[in-house]
């Protein structure tokens, strides 16, 4: 257990942030499911008793009679944003005295840094590149994420959950958005900034990142597994395996969906637009696990290959 | 507030979010006074550095003051500076009456009136200088006489004044003037005032002068500085403003803050650790330096590296931090930064270390199997040259060809006539070029002949293996080189049994096979003495332990017998460049009397006749060492040669080596041979042109950390926080195969570097050396490239290093040769046989002499087998057999070292003719008691040179240089500090000098020069003159 | 005693001046001024400022922020349960402050930065340790970025975390992706302008996936069909060379400090305007049971 490397990890100056993101991300899910959960006893509460569904205020904040349910912006708004303002104005001030902004040796084409990482914020991609080519990791999946996230209020035809935390009436789209969000994208984060060594190899938290070090890794293709060695032949075998996988998926999903009643309710108010386009985002999602199981525990690299492009 | 009051109240708006707000703005407003405390504070640790400066350097001087105070009391006392003190008062008074009558009259007359009168006239004046710019911009005629009619009114408008009486009673009169009369007056005044200025100044110029004279007294005796500047150091520390000092220079945009904490850098108090108790504040160790490289032009990082811009901490300022590529060098090998500019030079003056790590370099024979820029070039140009040779070679073998097609074409009487004109003109061309090709090839060859010469290896070469050693000791001696010899340069390579059998075996049978002279063995008792007297022991070395005596640059011969065979010796001894076997490069092989004979010449070759009886061209007929030869005799040499076999343990034993006549093994050990890179220090047989093995360190020091192989240990080094260059160098050095450990790997995947064994500070020294070879960032200006002959001082140092003649002569004061260090020359009575001192030896002698000396130091083709100049020193000046380049470079060196003009053009002409009679008062000086001059002076007689311990008179005409030789005679210590000539000689008497002691008769009433007339006696001697003072004439 | 009659005859002497009217009128009106000085709010400098008495009526106190060009983003009123922090998170208002600390400290920066190969990175140092307060300004400028692309995301999380997207607010989401994606790429275009090693490479790192760009990049699919170099692909227009040189020094500054701000704030302003159009803040609105959900119109 080398603790120098972790600590030297830690604390270098741009790793903060996600040292920070390590804490926050965990607090606000906690925080805001805790309110979903809340609200959901609420709900139920008020489908068992109708009389007190039409008394009720149907909030978990407090409510009493007599109470306006409006305030002035001024002073009960702004004072708590002022409030915000100053702690997040203290937070900034102590963070920038005590920790100095990088500055490295002056740019040097000639000596590559090794590992040679991206922004932080970009490492998800960088580390996709493990597992696709960067048309597709750089390029392709990146463009998907933002339209998909874009279309997530045109596909989501849940009327329910409007304006307050809720987990029992959306379910799906929760469950969807936190493995995307946590389980994918910050998860690939934090897999890139403390788990990524040198040459971009993959170091257990506490391992030496040792520049010389050697690893065994024979990546094999799909199709030379099952032993095509032609490239029409790859390419079909390729093309063939990915209908499968995504009929397989889409199937499954479609079981996810319609399983239990609620959601059913919800799949038949989709149009076949939305529903495709939902497949199709959540096909494509699910791709990138699939793909890093295939890549880390089975050392496949390509499924398809084709005289253009490879995936 | 809530609008309608309620039974309980409403948590939003009743709740009070005051505390939360006031303790949130609390911490921001703490957050504020931390950034500010920070930045003025934290960040900017040179204000402590700068208050304490100020306060121990304050206390310090006033600890000064006293003593000073003191020294210069006692200065006061001193005869001088009182009389000088009374001069000055005499003078004072003499200049008194008439400067004040001056100062009377320039402030009491002069001054007021001028002043009493200038505002009105200036007023006048200005105005008509306005009305003159009217009149010169004024558009018509009519308006232009308009305006001169006013001038003229202005001109000649009266004013009435006050003025001051010109006597100087101070009264006033009133005096009505117009411009022209002002102005007059005005002059008047003005020039009158100039005219009393100077005279003051004049009055008081003695005054002044002397002053001046009294102050550089004062200052000449004080040691340390006067109270007054003292005084003035302490006020400038009361008013010291504590802001950044930075030095900036615009050319490279550099700025330094050092001089922020390291406050007593350039004080002119010497400042020490001691004396301000803090290392900071210490003044630069070396003020010579700051001279010659004025900080205010250089700053201060250039040389010391450390990142000078940061002031924030130590740690920043130093460059002690990971992303800092130039940290600061550590005190040991502060020299390095010498080299980053320097880098042409092996001699560096003030840089010890960095020239003992170059030395090491090049002597250890580094560059060997490391490429240095500017170490050992010779093979490299070499290699050039023949290239360039093989080249044109073939294009005139084509030429000819061609050249032989255009004839036939001629011949062919089927050629239409026109057409053989032309090829009659082409063959002609081609004859032409073909020519041109020759001459070139000419040069080349000199050129190449040249480089032969000066081309050396740092091992003996390996070609003689046959001939030389015994066969049993060569596996031995692979096996580990310190085994059998504790000093020697061969360093300890890392061999399994089986590669030192394969490369003993393939080193036995390249050997070159040669038969040698039958030699009687000599007196190895005498030899001994020959040894020790003749200047051996200026680069070898006998005895070992503390019992070593000698110079270190070449082996130590302790068991020399054990290895060589005698007649090896012999031949070895009495000319060490002799070969077995010439070789000759164009056609990569070793010449024997077969290819002479199919020549049909006798198998003889050397420098006379070096040319390949095969293709023409020069042949390498030298072995490849610096050794020279001593010009001995057969029977000195054979005794040299019997008392070196002597030199062996008794005990000593060798197993039998059966298997280095197994052919097998030759190719294995061939390669393994070139594997290990031994040709970079030997010639070996098929290995001659054999590249570099290891990596090129010019600019190593630069090379990118990641780019220097840690293997195993790049996390211990950060740890242990040697991960840098220094570290790596210094564990290399100490260890070759240090980054091997752990590693798995065969025998010939292994680093290659062999062990050195190499002590402590030279190992610092190469440190230093490789930490300051580095890709310069400083501009080319800053680079030390001189192109005069500072230049020559460069190349020069080169030459003496590469064939150390500081072995026997001093080239710089208070350095001792090695001769000084050997026991025998420490007896007085042996003094002066020690090698002569060439300080200044270009001031004393004429090049064009030294050129021929330097040849051939015999001085003489007939009799070679003593000392050209010197016959009576038993060391002897050897024969280095220099290339015409090497002659020409140290010729030039030591005209540089001594500033001296070249070419030199001998003044010999410009001496007086001496006169019959002033001849004869010369040769009765030279003869008389009185002088000794042949006392010790060489006369060319036998019986009296045998007893002589100074040069030839004779040689003096040709050799010395007439002004330096007058000066040598009145004061020779003063030139060469030891020197067994007599100083004071001669007394000054008026302006001239006369020989100090009984002079005879026919001197009296002579009112020249004395030690004129002798330097201008000598320069005109004769072999007669010689025979008349008794002596024999010299061989020359 | 004659002290006392001189002291006498002076008090008289004084008394009688202050006696006189015009100094008692003189008194009053300062009287007057000192009292007015007393209700700051009601100086005419207060009123001209503010526009409306700030009493704690509601009328005002709704005006104090209608008729404020800072508050005015916000209604009057808001719904009681919006001020609770368990509900917002306060993401996009920490969001947009850092957006305008960046700005601010931004504009400072660009007065000690040149943004050319060499230079740039000699600023740096000068920065860290001429400038006054320049090592503070650089850190928090650095680290409020950080800060910014992580309080986004939160933003982000929490939106949909309450379903804040849904109608009538879909439009606003999409802003609001295009606002996050436009602050990374504000802080990686900023990634590059110290010039060093990390930089470089991130950079580097970053651009050279642009290079596989599908059709346009000259190492993506079908690129080197359509005759994509890496002299004429997308890498190229993006770094204004084929490598990362001065001018990608130049072009990422200009970028960082001008193009994205602007485009940021135009989307900004349409975000923040979105909010209040389409009703305010989103909720906590009442809980809606499965049982309530409305048939579905047909189209």
């Amino acid at each position: 257990m080398d603790w120098a490397q972790i600590w030297e990890i830690a604390v270098t100056p741009d790793n903060v942030p996600i040292t920070a993101l390590l804490f926050l991300a965990p607090f606000y899910t906690w925080y805001g499911l805790r309110q979903a959960f809340a609200n959901d006893r609420l709900i139920a509460q008020l489908e068992a008793s109708p009389e007190m569904a039409k008394t009720h205020h149907r909030k978990v904040q407090a409510w009493k009679p007599g109470w306006a349910r409006e305030v002035h912006t001024w002073p009960y708004l702004l004072r708590i944003e002022f409030l915000a303002l100053l702690i997040v104005t203290a937070i900034l001030m102590v963070w920038s005295i005590t920790l100095d902004a990088p500055l490295e040796e002056p740019a040097n084409p000639n000596l590559t840094m090794n590992p040679a990482k991206a922004p932080w914020y970009f490492l998800g991609l960088q580390e996709m590149l493990v597992y696709f080519d960067p048309w597709m990791a750089g390029v392709v999946l990146p463009t998907l994420i933002i339209v998909g996230l874009m279309a997530i209020p045109y596909i989501d035809a849940n009327p329910l959950g409007a304006g307050y935390y809720t987990y029992r009436q959306r379910k799906w789209a929760i469950w969807t958005f936190l493995v995307g969000f946590l389980g994918l994208w910050v998860s690939m984060v934090i897999i890139g900034t403390f788990i990524r060594g040198p040459g971009w190899m993959w170091f257990w938290p506490g391992v030496t990142w040792d520049h010389d070090r050697l690893v065994f890794e024979a990546n094999r293709d799909l199709p030379d597994l099952v032993g095509i060695t032609s490239m029409a032949g790859k390419s079909i075998f390729g093309g063939f395996v990915s209908l499968l996988y995504v009929a397989g998926a889409g199937w499954a999903f479609h079981k996810l969906i319609t399983r239990p009643g609620f959601n059913r309710k919800i799949y038949e108010r989709m149009n076949i637009l939305q529903y495709v386009t939902m497949q199709l985002l959540l096909i494509l999602m699910l791709s990138l696990p699939m793909k890093m199981l295939a890549k880390l525990v089975f050392r496949i690299k390509y499924v398809w290959i084709t005289p253009w492009f490879n995936i | 507030m809530p609008e309608t009051p309620t039974p309980e109240p409403d948590p939003v708006v009743s709740s009070s979010l005051s505390r939360a707000l006031l303790i949130s703005a609390l911490v921001v407003f703490l957050t504020l006074v931390w950034g500010i405390a920070d930045e003025t504070f934290f960040m900017r640790p040179w204000k402590r550095y700068q208050s304490r400066f100020v306060d121990k350097y304050t206390a310090h001087l006033k600890r000064l003051q006293p003593a000073q105070a003191q020294g210069e009391e006692g200065i006061h006392k001193t005869a001088t500076y009182q009389k000088l003190a009374q001069q000055i008062e005499e003078a004072k008074k003499q200049a008194a009456p008439q400067r004040a009558a001056i100062n009377k009259e320039l402030n009491e007359s002069i001054r007021p009136r001028l002043e009493s009168l200038q505002v009105k006239y200036q007023e006048v004046r200005s105005h008509i200088a306005a009305l003159t710019y009217e009149l010169e911009t004024a558009g018509g005629e009519g308006s232009k006489k308009s305006i001169r009619a006013d001038i003229e009114e202005v001109r000649k408008e009266r004013h009435d004044l006050d003025l001051v009486k010109a006597d100087g009673s101070g009264g006033v009169e009133r005096q009505e003037w117009d411009f022209a009369e002002m102005e007059r007056e005005y002059d008047r005044l003005k020039q009158r005032r100039a005219e009393l200025q100077t005279e003051v100044i004049r009055a008081s110029a003695p005054v002044s002068a002397l002053e001046r004279q009294r102050d550089a007294y004062v200052k000449e005796q004080m040691t340390g500085l006067t109270r007054e500047q003292i005084q003035g150091l302490l006020n400038k520390m009361d008013q010291f403003p504590s802001d950044i000092k930075q030095i900036h220079v615009r050319q490279i945009d550099l700025v330094d803050r050092c001089e922020s904490c390291h406050l007593g850098t350039r004080e002119p108090v010497e400042l020490t650790k001691a004396s301000l108790g803090e290392a900071v504040f210490a003044g630069h160790p070396t003020r010579d330096l700051l001279k010659i490289h004025n900080p205010e032009r250089f700053g201060c990082s250039p040389c010391h590296n450390g990142n000078g811009v940061a002031t924030t901490s130590v740690i920043k300022a130093h460059g002690y931090y990971k992303h800092w590529l130039w940290p600061l060098f550590k005190q040991e090998n502060i020299e390095a930064g010498c080299q980053q500019c320097h880098v042409r030079e092996i001699v560096t003056d003030h840089a010890e270390t960095l020239n003992q790590g170059r030395e090491l370099f090049r002597g250890r024979g580094c560059n060997g199997c490391h490429r240095f820029e500017g170490f050992d070039r010779e093979p490299e140009l070499l290699q050039a040259a023949r290239q360039q040779m093989r080249q044109i070679e073939m294009e005139r073998a084509d030429a000819e060809r061609e050249m032989a097609r255009t004839f036939q074409k001629i011949d062919d009487p089927k050629t239409p006539l026109e057409e053989a004109d032309r090829l009659k003109a082409r063959a002609d061309q081609i004859r032409v070029n073909a020519n041109r090709m020759n001459e070139r090839l000419e040069q080349l060859d000199v050129q190449a002949s040249n480089l032969m010469r000066e081309v050396k290896k740092i091992g003996p070469s390996l070609k003689e293996v046959r001939v030389k050693l015994r066969k049993e000791w060569i596996p031995v001696w692979i096996k580990d080189p310190h085994e059998f010899r504790q000093t020697t340069k061969m360093p300890t390579f890392r061999l399994s049994e089986e590669e030192i059998q394969a490369i003993a075996a393939f080193l036995w049978q390249s050997g070159v096979e040669g038969k040698l002279a039958d030699h009687p063995m000599g007196n190895a008792g005498r030899g001994k003495e020959l040894f020790e007297t003749r200047g051996c022991l200026a680069c070898h070395s006998v005895g070992e332990g503390d019992k070593l005596m000698g110079g270190t640059f070449a082996a130590n011969l302790s068991r020399v017998g054990e290895k060589t065979n005698y007649q090896y010796l012999v031949r070895w001894v009495h000319n060490p460049r002799e070969r077995t076997r010439p070789y000759c490069a164009l056609e990569k092989k070793d010449l024997g009397p077969a290819d002479y004979a199919k020549a049909g010449k006798p198998f003889r070759f050397d420098l006379a006749n070096a040319v390949c009886p095969n293709d023409g061209y020069t042949l390498q007929v030298q072995q490849m060492t610096v050794m020279p030869s001593l010009r001995l005799t057969g029977e000195e040499t054979r005794d040299i040669a019997a008392y070196l076999t002597t030199l062996k343990r008794p005990e000593a034993s060798y197993a039998a080596a059966p298997y280095l006549d197994d052919p097998q093994l030759k190719q294995k050990g061939m390669s393994l041979a070139r594997n290990y890179g031994c040709a970079g220090c030997h010639e070996i047989a098929g290995l001659e042109d054999e590249g570099r093995i290891g990596t090129e360190l010019t600019k190593e020091g630069s090379k990118p950390i990641e780019r220097l192989d840690f293997a195993l240990f790049g996390h211990p080094a950060k740890n242990e926080g040697w991960y840098n260059h220094k570290g790596f160098f210094e564990r290399k050095l100490k260890q070759p195969d240090f980054f091997d450990q752990g590693k798995v790997r065969t025998q010939l995947e292994r680093l290659k570097m062999p062990n050195f064994h190499l002590a402590g500070p030279e190992i610092n020294a190469l440190t230093t050396f490789l930490l300051g070879s580095v890709e310069s960032q400083l501009p080319e200006t800053f680079h030390y490239r001189p192109e005069d002959q500072r230049r020559d001082i460069q190349e020069g140092w080169w030459i003496v290093r590469k064939y150390n003649c500081m072995g026997c002569h001093v080239l710089r004061a208070n350095q001792p040769s090695v001769f000084m260090t050997l026991p025998r020359y420490q007896d007085p009575d042996w003094k002066e046989q020690l090698p002569p001192q060439l300080v200044g030896e270009g001031a004393r002698v004429d090049p064009n002499w030294l050129v021929r000396f330097l040849a051939n130091p015999a001085l003489s083709e007939s009799d070679t087998n003593r000392n050209g100049l010197r016959p009576y020193l038993k060391a002897r000046m050897p024969t280095f057999t220099f290339s015409e380049g090497e002659v020409d470079k140290l010729v030039r060196f030591f005209m540089a070292l001594s500033s001296q003009a070249t070419p030199y053009i001998q003044p010999k002409l410009k001496l007086e003719q001496l006169s019959e009679t002033e001849r004869t008062m010369a040769r009765q000086l030279f003869t008389s008691k009185g002088a000794p001059c042949l006392k010790c002076h060489a006369t060319g007689n036998a019986a009296h040179d045998a007893r002589a311990t100074a040069p030839n008179f004779l040689a003096a005409k040709d050799r010395l240089k007439p002004g330096w030789t007058y000066r040598w005679m009145l004061d020779p210590a003063r030139i060469a500090p030891g020197t067994s000539m007599p100083s004071e000689l001669f007394r000054r008497e008026g302006t001239r000098w006369v020989f100090n002691g009984p002079v005879p008769d026919s001197f009296k009433g002579y009112s020249k020069d004395h030690a004129d007339l002798l330097v201008r006696y000598m320069f005109q001697f004769t072999p007669e003159e010689i025979r008349r003072l008794g002596g024999g004439v010299a061989g020359n | 005693m004659p002290e006392d009659n001189g002291n006498a005859q002076e008090k008289k002497g004084l008394s009688g001046l202050l006696d006189r009217p015009e100094i008692q009128a003189l008194k009053e009106k300062v009287k007057g001024d000192v009292q007015a000085f007393k209700k700051p709010t009601k100086t005419d400098l207060f009123k001209s400022m503010f526009r409306v008495k700030h009493d704690e009526t509601p009328r005002s106190r709704a005006l104090g922020v209608l008729s404020n060009v800072f508050l005015h983003l916000h209604p009057a009123k808001v719904n009681r349960d919006a001020v609770a922090y368990n509900y917002t998170w306060g993401m996009g208002g920490i969001t947009f402050y850092l957006f305008v600390v960046l700005t601010f400290t931004g504009a400072l920066l660009m007065f000690y930065y040149h943004p050319s190969k060499i230079v740039a990175f000699r600023d740096i140092l000068y920065l860290e340790h001429d400038v006054p307060f320049g090592k503070l300004l650089r850190n928090m400028h650095r680290w409020a970025a950080h800060l910014m692309i992580i309080t986004v995301w939160l933003h982000m999380f929490r939106v949909y975390l309450t379903g804040s997207y849904k109608k009538p607010r879909e439009f606003n989401w999409l802003v609001g992706v295009i606002l996050l994606v436009l602050t990374l790429l504000l802080s990686f275009t900023g990634y590059l302008l110290p010039d060093d090693q990390l930089g470089f490479w991130a950079v580097t790192v970053g651009t050279s996936m642009a290079r596989a760009t599908p059709l346009l990049g000259h190492e993506g699919p079908f690129g080197p069909e359509l005759g994509m170099t890496q002299f004429n692909d997308v890498r190229f227009a993006l770094l204004g060379g084929s490598i990362v040189d001065s001018n990608a020094l130049l072009r990422s500054y200009i970028w960082h400090c001008i193009a994205i701000p602007i485009i940021v704030s135009t989307f900004l302003v349409v975000h923040f305007w979105r909010v209040r159009k389409d009703g305010g803040i989103s909720g906590p609105s009442p809980v809606v049971l499965e049982g309530e959900i409305k048939p579905e119109r047909k189209i």
